[in-house]
């Protein structure tokens, strides 16, 4: 049976959704369970994969017995070298054709056809070229280490928030750069409209499937990143049921006199033990809302028949045909944990200044703070007019504060951040606003931390190395321009 | 999760035309255009009973017969992914006693090359067997004792009644004996058709006395199930029984002091039995 791949521009809120069934898709490319690590003695961190073709690509080690809530370790698999050839130039052939002006869904369309049966959903978004800490992308994955804000459910996001991946895992190991294809790519990427294809992973982080070398020229040149994202539409979510409050009958009818606080919707609830026959009579917001990917949420009434039933009839992840090869592959001992190959500096340095994990969390889970709210902040106040302004934890409130101001207004960041600095009742989070600050070059931030060492404050121990430090740089710098 | 790659079941009621889909969520087609569909969060409780499972949410219960289920297969794949749904929905769930441990205390780990596998049916005869083997073990001298307590208490009531001098006294005492003895063996052939009827009355309830079950025992757990649905990925560690109790034709696992799980010793090569003795004498206590 071929595949059928069937497409619908969904409308929500005025924004157009692009949703795909894959229906008889080849299924050699995706993620799959493997299991617990039983012969490793660890039976309290299950196993994912992240496949391409016969070979598992990624190793997804997920703690806590795989909790949504748990950040994931991540690392390319051992004796992974390069994805199989066809699948290679199936992903080229996409790429042209997106840059060509296709349409993501006829663009994509070769790509799809490689994915397991399922819904997904495409757009184009810009991606930062590391791994949300501050380290390039394609060196950043050949030991396991616990990647920040690959959690499917985001502790500072929240579970009901979306949000739009945003960083990178590499889909071949840095072994396949190529020092000589820079130039090409380098300009290449200047005429491009999309320069990468993206399959999402897990929370904020995608793999990326074709455009390792246009990402180091995007990165070199500042160009932004932008990819098509692929990304499966496949967990249930259910927003919070507001029921509609009565309107007061004019003329009551004598059922509801006897028991006026019974709302119309309990009125039509069914009785427990409703005996199979009844069940036409299921309430309107019962059981979930709609699937839900990391970007985007759609109600069941929006999704079209067919698509809910490719959901809802097939498990969310299916192991492939070739899972046992996988498997074979999985423990292979690698050739080397690390690669030769060297990134150029320019696009390490780059990668060290770009939105690290901590800004976009607070940046997807913040809408906007005003002067107000952000005064109320600095007054000790985790509430303003009678409602949360962050959070009620007054530490995380300012932490995120801080985070999202960073990323959407760097001078008022530094504003906010020298005026909790400036404030020894706030001692508990200058350690952490005294790490973010000192990324930043700034004279007012230098003129602060001289200050602090000049007055020898015992309120700003805590700190002391840290201005110490960037007191030096700063000077370094200056001498060297 | 533990069969993961089960496929979701459509169970159709052909009186309502009502459809139910057993998967990664729970839904309902009714009349209206949309499904409901329920995360396994969001069930109550699912009850199986002789005749139906019942899956209850916040408002409703969905009965769904039996004998909706189009195949055996489906049915033992619906119960797979519900108990394994339950290990994180955390719903309550009353089931029908079982030959065969839930699916719920299955993970997901491969055997392993070291691992031996087998299937077979249980043998109903086997088992009420080993059941008896069981039985006799616990019971064989609490039946000591009442044979003797039997003929003392025979030997006294015959004094009381009768009268013993020396003239009945030879005939008294191998009465005395005879009749605790046949009385002891009453005691032990209803102690056999309990434990016998026990059996049955367990693989009664569970259709999976009837299914050819494949049994895996590994170096890190071992399996025991029904042979349609496993997909040689799922182990229940060692580390959930206790010890083990091993008969000339079974194993029996135990747990909490229960039986939790017989191996036919049939299910296996002769000549693998010594290597899977091995490994289970390695990882429990035996008794």
């Amino acid at each position: 049976m071929g595949v059928e791949i069937k497409s619908e521009h969904i409308d929500i809120g005025g924004k157009s959704v692009i949703l795909v069934s894959v229906n008889g898709g080849s299924a050699v490319m995706g993620t799959c369970s493997a299991g617990y690590g039983a012969k490793r003695g660890d039976t309290s961190a299950q196993t994912r994969l992240f496949y391409i073709g016969s070979n598992p690509a990624a190793e997804i080690l997920c703690p806590n017995h795989g909790s949504k809530n748990s950040d994931k370790l991540i690392s390319l698999c051992t004796g992974y070298s390069f994805m199989d050839e066809d699948i290679h130039s199936t992903l080229t052939d996409c790429l042209n054709r997106l840059n060509r002006g296709e349409s993501l869904t006829a663009g994509l369309h070769d790509a799809l056809a490689l994915l397991p049966d399922g819904v997904y959903t495409l757009y184009l978004s810009d991606y930062y070229t590391t791994d949300g800490a501050g380290t390039f992308f394609w060196g950043a994955y050949n030991l396991t280490h616990e990647i920040h804000g690959t959690a499917e459910h985001n502790r500072v996001i929240g579970r009901n928030k979306t949000y739009r991946p945003c960083f990178l895992i590499p889909g071949v190991p840095l072994d396949t750069f190529d020092n000589k294809t820079l130039p090409i790519t380098n300009e290449a990427v200047k005429s491009r409209a999309v320069q990468g294809i993206v399959y999402h992973l897990s929370g904020l982080h995608s793999v990326l499937l074709k455009g390792h070398h246009g990402a180091v020229s995007c990165t070199n040149a500042k160009i932004p990143f932008k990819c098509a994202v692929i990304e499966k539409l496949d967990e249930p979510y259910t927003d919070e049921y507001i029921p509609v409050t009565p309107a007061p009958a004019p003329s009551p009818e004598p059922k509801s006199s006897e028991n006026p606080t019974e709302s119309p919707e309990e009125q039509d609830q069914p009785q427990n033990s409703i005996p199979a026959h009844q069940n036409a009579e299921i309430p309107s917001h019962e059981g979930i809302t709609g699937f839900r990917s990391a970007s985007v949420k759609i109600p069941l009434e929006l999704i079209p028949r067919d698509m809910i039933k490719t959901i809802i009839e097939h498990r969310f992840e299916y192991k492939p045909e070739h899972y046992r090869t996988l498997q074979r592959k999985l423990g292979t001992v690698r050739k080397k944990s690390y690669s030769n190959k060297v990134i150029p500096r320019q696009a390490l340095e780059i990668s060290e200044q770009m939105p690290d994990c901590e800004m976009m969390e607070s940046v997807f889970s913040v809408e906007k703070l005003t002067q107000a709210q952000l005064d109320a902040l600095l007054a000790g106040e985790t509430e303003l007019n009678g409602e949360i302004i962050i959070s009620p934890n007054f530490y995380a409130s300012i932490v995120t504060a801080c985070n999202f101001l960073q990323y959407t207004n760097p001078k008022k960041f530094i504003e906010f951040s020298l005026a909790i600095l400036d404030n020894t009742e706030l001692y508990a989070t200058h350690e952490y606003i005294a790490n973010r600050i000192s990324r930043i070059i700034s004279k007012d931030v230098y003129a602060f931390f001289k200050a602090i060492i000049a007055n020898g404050d015992p309120g700003y121990e805590k700190i002391l190395p840290i201005a110490e430090k960037y007191i030096s740089f700063y000077d370094k710098q200056t001498e060297n321009k | 999760m533990a069969f993961c790659d089960l496929k979701p079941v459509r169970i159709i009621n052909d009186s309502t035309g009502i459809v139910y889909i057993i998967g990664d969520v729970f839904a309902v087609y009714a009349n209206a255009p949309v499904p409901a569909a329920y995360s396994w969060d969001q069930i109550q409780s699912v009850i199986e009973d002789r005749k139906a499972l019942t899956i209850k949410t916040e408002n409703c219960d969905f009965v769904i017969p039996k004998k909706d289920f189009s195949h055996q297969e489906d049915y033992f794949r619906a119960l797979a992914i519900i108990e394994c749904a339950q290990k994180s929905g955390g719903f309550i769930y009353e089931h029908q006693r079982r030959i065969l441990p839930l699916k719920s205390e299955y993970i997901e780990t491969d055997p392993g090359k070291d691992a031996y596998s087998g299937s077979c049916e249980i043998d109903e005869n086997d088992a009420a067997a080993t059941f008896i083997m069981l039985m006799n073990f616990k019971l064989v001298k609490v039946l000591w004792l009442l044979a003797i307590m039997l003929i003392l208490l025979i030997f006294l009531v015959l004094h009381l009644t009768v009268g013993i001098d020396r003239d009945n006294v030879l005939y008294f005492i191998p009465i005395s004996i005879i009749g605790g003895a046949i009385l002891t063996l009453i005691v032990y052939l209803i102690c056999y058709g309990i434990a016998r009827s026990k059996y049955t009355s367990v693989a009664g309830c569970d259709p999976a006395s009837q299914e050819q079950i494949t049994f895996i025992i590994s170096p890190y757990g071992f399996a025991a199930c029904e042979s349609c649905i496993y997909e040689d990925q799922e182990l229940i560690p060692w580390g959930s029984l206790d010890y083990f109790v091993e008969s000339d034709k079974m194993f029996v696992f135990y747990k909490d002091g229960r039986t939790s799980v017989f191996v036919p010793k049939k299910a296996f090569e002769k000549k693998y039995l010594g290597g899977i003795a091995d490994i289970i004498s390695l990882k429990l206590e035996q008794r």
